[in-house]
């Protein structure tokens, strides 16, 4: 009768109940990992809510302003490319002409040569002199076709020259777009790091000055649209797209204007504030409540 | 940190909390050891008094039943709770029927006394380890708590160097302090619950130890005084 537990109770049944006690230990812990394993997506979206209280779009200036810019580039490389084209026919043009006159010269010139020979071998015909003449008349027929070879050489060198002197043009005008391209860049560059930490500022000022009311939902969206002096006062902030509940727009509102003024935009260059921050529209968007 | 468990918390805790942590293990495990171990040694003598009396009223001889015990014995089964105080007292009483010189009372009182020392080492065999489960139950959550302290305090001194407080910033912190004093529970409230329960059987098994007792020498008593 009293085996089966005489059995189990060797050693005074401490060898069985450390087994037991380290095995169930072990099975704990082993089934909280795997919970842990299979919870972990739903667990995360528990435990972490994301940080952003409001959002901002501010029509986003920095994608208008980079279309801005691009833009004006195109324009310029187009206004260059015209420029350029121009250019070129206009040489064209001119070479033409030169060429055009060059050989109408060489006609006339042709035309008197005749008229001369023929004038010397009636002469020589007639007089005794004719030979000397028309020796004359071939050497002075000589000297003019090396004129005429000459120029020809010349307006040659003279087409080769334009066509460098074209060429040269053309690099320079090159480099010249590229450092504007580089400096365009630069300076939207640094717009763009201004513009950034000042939207971050305003986000941030917004945000600390917000309190929701018990109405806020996640998902609600308020669009606020402001406008601002450069001294960073508000002048005016519109409700463009409202929630659908009064509370919370008007939360959003006095939100803004308890931020107001922002005075750090004071620091902002004015082309820069003109272009980004003189109407801006702020994206009121709870995400972090828990209901 | 962007995932929050509680293996990473329990990885990612202070050094003092982590040791307050291992501490907690150990009284855990080893309180269940005791729990598992009570279990066993509390149940062979509740079977141990049912089945003794059981034979013990069946009308046996007692001389019959006492040759049944010391072959057990030579068998190397242990013997239980109630059998050894009636073995106790029924060595002393032959003992001292043999000698002579002997009166009745002197054979009465030394049987008694035997049963009365035979009973003392069970009852302290069943006791033992009894106190340190209810160390574990009352001190434990104590334990736990400290170590949630600390791990606070920790987390306070981290928010300090913040310039912004958050609750993403505190509640890292906090969490992992929790996590001790849930380690410090779970520890204690199975060994609360065990110990209440072993000191309850502990009471009805010597209780009834000290019945048997007393009717055992009511028939020694009968004995003595029928001759």
């Amino acid at each position: 009768m009293n085996n089966a537990f005489n059995n189990l109770v060797i050693f005074n049944g401490y060898p069985l109940a450390i087994v037991v006690a380290v095995t169930m230990h072990a099975g704990l812990l082993m089934l909280l990992l795997y919970l842990q394993s299979g919870n972990r997506v739903e667990a995360l979206e528990l435990v972490q809510p994301t940080v952003v209280k409001a959002l901002f779009i501010d029509e986003n200036p920095q994608v208008r302003n980079q279309r801005v810019i691009e833009q004006r580039r195109i324009q310029r490389e187009q206004e260059q490319r015209q420029a350029a084209e121009a250019q070129r026919r206009r040489e064209e043009q001119q070479a033409e002409q030169a060429r055009r006159d060059a050989a109408e010269q060489a006609r006339q010139e042709q035309a008197r040569q005749e008229e001369a020979r023929a004038e010397a071998q009636r002469q020589a015909a007639l007089r005794e002199q004719e030979l000397r003449d028309q020796r004359r008349a071939e050497e002075l027929r000589q000297q003019r076709e090396q004129e005429v070879r000459d120029a020809e050489q010349r307006r040659q060198q003279e087409l080769a020259e334009a066509e460098r002197r074209r060429q040269r043009e053309e690099a320079e005008r090159a480099r010249q777009a590229e450092a504007e391209a580089a400096a365009a860049a630069e300076a939207a560059r640094n717009e763009f790091e201004l513009v950034q930490s000042a939207t971050g500022l305003i986000q941030q000022l917004v945000q600390e000055h917000w309190s929701r009311p018990p109405s806020a939902r996640n998902g609600m969206r308020a669009i606020i649209q402001i406008r601002m002096l450069p001294t960073g006062e508000v002048t005016e902030a519109i409700i463009t797209q409202s929630s659908g509940d009064p509370a919370f727009d008007r939360s959003a509102e006095n939100a803004v204007h308890r931020a107001a003024p922002f005075s750090e935009l004071q620091d902002l260059p004015i082309n820069v504030f003109n272009a980004n921050f003189r109407s801006l529209s702020l994206i009121f968007e709870p995400q972090d409540l828990l209901n | 940190m962007n995932e929050l468990s509680p293996i990473q918390l329990i990885l990612d805790a202070s050094f003092e909390v982590k040791i307050v942590m291992i501490i907690l293990l150990a009284l855990s495990v080893i309180s269940w050891v005791i729990i598992v171990q009570r279990y066993l040694v509390l149940n062979a003598a509740k079977s141990g008094v049912r089945s003794f009396e059981e034979r013990f009223w069946s009308g046996m001889d007692l001389s019959q039943l006492y040759k049944e015990g010391t072959q057990m014995q030579k068998e190397d089964i242990q013997i239980v709770g109630m059998e050894n105080i009636f073995r106790a007292g029924f060595k002393e009483f032959m003992r001292l029927r043999q000698q002579a010189s002997v009166d009745k009372e002197a054979i009465m009182e030394g049987a008694q006394r035997a049963m009365r020392v035979a009973f003392a080492r069970e009852e302290e065999k069943l006791e033992r380890h009894l106190p340190f489960l209810a160390t574990v139950g009352s001190v434990s959550p104590y334990i736990g708590l400290f170590g949630t302290v600390i791990g606070i305090m920790y987390a306070f001194i981290g928010l300090a160097g913040q310039s912004q407080a958050t609750l993403q910033v505190v509640a890292p912190g906090i969490a992992e302090a929790l996590i001790a004093t849930a380690m410090g529970l779970f520890a204690a409230i199975p060994a609360v619950v065990a110990y209440n329960r072993y000191s309850a059987l502990l009471d009805a098994i010597t209780s009834s130890y000290v019945t048997f007792s007393d009717e055992f020498s009511s028939i020694l008593h009968r004995q003595v005084h029928s001759n």
